[in-house]
């Protein structure tokens, strides 16, 4: 069992996510009883809110830890076995917190059975439904094979998880990139990139997890440590690298020409209701600052941490944005309730509650896990670190 | 016996936005009240011209009951089915509410109904259809905007005024096959 020192701080920690837990069944349990018509402020214009959004993110992230961490117990890159018990839970979490905003958000969860039932085999969601399902599988498999050192079965399951997660968020950026009707989302682009986001998200958050993993337990990172943090911190500066590029393109081939239903959601991004997100929360937080940080040559384990904390947050403005805008744009002529010609979507307390009860609930069984299981490998030897160095 | 398919032509000159449609439409189908509550609808086109020459065309619609409908192909459960005569409906026994097809739908033909809980949409009044009566928009408009019937059928009032009349669909480029026909 882990050491780990008693800190003021813990309980806090866990009375801050056990209050956020409340308030998201609280909130739950309103918008079912209320219905989700008068608790979400999702409407016929923009059907799809900020619940969507996290299930997307939250997903995305489970992917992109299952990727980084492949690297370690599939491709046998030996830096990266460090990470592999942790990266691999947190993935399951956050497929746990994905399933869990999804469910939240469906107006008749229960009838989820009829996927089974009479599944309809051309619909993007129903592939999306049982990519996932089956990958919740694999990942607890795989961390069952990597906690007792099985590595027979760590390797048959990390080399399946690692097809499941290309496969999976392509899979998700196809229920966006299939809607026809919707020329933001429509089209090939979607499904390579939210790969690319999955690999930005994953990396941000298990170098966030190793730093802090480290800082809140008071132990002394060894060069091992830090060399996966600095390694990770190289990934993620080339993937941000390949992002801007890839939003840099989205908002040219949106802008270009000026095509109906593209051009609208491109504009509101740039220059709308939408451009305060797009802007500081995507491009300032989410891209430029992490990379800047990155790219500096003296960067420690907490800048990389940092960088990877505002890659994170940018990464949430992108999944929201990406959901909300593809909406905004009008199926017909004379639709009432438009601002400037576009639908407009601010999400309600209700649904902000859930979606901090979602990330919660990951944290939380996070640190439990952490708490009482040993997640370090056994030739991690962890010293406790004296104050000027921790 | 030739199957059934069933389509609405419409002649928008003769509207005149009284909305009597949407009104029975409600109170046929048990739609709730709601600005963004309607199973079908009249826009209001732009204005024409510059005063006192000024014109003004509104177009009635509801959902084109594809014969290539999106709306089908992206519900999980298959909820959304096509009956015989064409028309795309709803299962709410299947229905999770998860919207996917409001947002595949290009004609913005789906609302989600809080009082069933599930998606709904135009049925050219199927229950209606079973007793050989036509949808309630179609027998409630003043001006006769609508015509219902049977294109399978070569003498049915509908095809008759596409044989006879310049039309056009919605949407054509989505390929989404609609039976909703706009005279020209």
């Amino acid at each position: 069992m882990s050491a780990i020192v008693n800190k003021p701080g813990q309980m806090l920690w866990f009375f801050l996510l056990g209050g956020c837990l409340i308030a998201a069944a609280a909130a739950a349990g309103y918008s079912f009883m209320v219905g989700h018509e008068q608790a979400f402020n999702v409407t016929r214009g923009v059907p799809w809110g900020i619940l969507i959004a996290t299930y997307v993110f939250l997903a995305i992230s489970c992917s992109g830890l299952c990727l980084i961490s492949s690297l370690g117990h599939v491709f046998g890159f030996e830096e990266f076995t460090l990470i592999c018990r942790r990266a691999i839970l947190l993935a399951i979490l956050c497929l746990m917190g994905a399933f869990g905003a999804i469910g939240l958000d469906l107006e008749r969860p229960f009838n989820m059975i009829y996927t089974l039932l009479s599944p309809n085999f051309s619909s993007a969601i129903w592939w999306m439904g049982t990519v996932y399902g089956v990958y919740l599988g694999v990942l607890v498999i795989e961390f069952y094979a990597l906690m007792t050192d099985n590595h027979k079965l760590s390797m048959i399951t990390g080399s399946l998880g690692f097809l499941f997660a290309i496969a999976a968020p392509s899979v998700l950026g196809s229920v966006f990139g299939l809607t026809l009707a919707r020329p933001f989302w429509h089209g090939a682009f979607l499904p390579v990139y939210i790969l690319i986001t999955a690999l930005v998200s994953g990396t941000a958050l298990i170098s966030m997890v190793m730093y802090f993993q480290h800082a809140l337990r008071g132990l002394e990172m060894d060069e091992k440590d830090r060399r996966v943090i600095r390694l990770l911190g190289r990934i993620l500066r080339l993937m941000l690298f390949v992002l801007i590029f890839s939003v840099f393109w989205n908002i040219i081939v949106g802008l270009y020409g000026a095509q109906p239903g593209h051009y609208e959601p491109v504009k509101a991004l740039v220059s709308g209701s939408l451009s305060a997100n797009f802007w500081l929360g995507e491009i300032v937080i989410g891209l430029v600052v992490p990379l800047f940080l990155l790219m500096r040559k003296n960067r420690t384990p907490f800048s990389t941490m940092m960088a990877s904390l505002m890659a994170l947050i940018g990464m949430f403005f992108m999944r929201y944005d990406m959901t909300v805008a593809g909406q905004i744009y009008p199926m017909r002529q004379g639709a009432k309730g438009l601002t400037d010609g576009l639908f407009t979507y601010s999400p309600s307390v209700s649904e902000i509650l859930i979606v901090i009860g979602c990330i919660a609930f990951s944290a939380l069984v996070y640190t439990l896990v952490e708490k009482f299981l040993s997640l370090d490998l056994e030739s991690e030897h962890h010293s406790q670190a004296t104050p000027d160095n921790s | 016996m030739k199957k059934k398919r069933y389509a609405i032509v419409l002649d928008t000159r003769r509207c005149i936005d009284c909305k009597a449609c949407t009104v029975a439409c409600k109170a046929e189908n048990d739609v709730p009240l709601g600005d963004d509550k309607f199973r079908n609808w009249v826009s209001e086109e732009p204005l024409r011209g510059r005063y006192p020459n000024l014109g003004q065309s509104f177009a009635p619609s509801q959902c084109n009951q594809c014969e290539n409908p999106p709306c089908n192909s992206v519900c999980p459960t298959s909820a959304t089915g096509i009956t015989a005569g064409g028309i795309v409906t709803v299962n709410p026994d299947k229905c999770i509410g998860c919207k996917y097809c409001m947002l595949a739908c290009p004609y913005d033909a789906r609302y989600f109904n809080e009082e069933t809980g599930v998606i709904d949409k135009c049925t050219f009044c199927i229950q209606r259809i079973a007793v050989g009566r036509i949808p309630a928009c179609v027998e409630t408009c003043p001006t006769k905007v609508r015509t219902f019937g049977d294109l399978n059928d070569p003498n049915s009032e509908v095809s008759l005024l596409l044989a006879k009349n310049r039309y056009r669909v919605l949407k054509p480029e989505l390929g989404t096959k609609p039976f909703l026909f706009y005279l020209i």
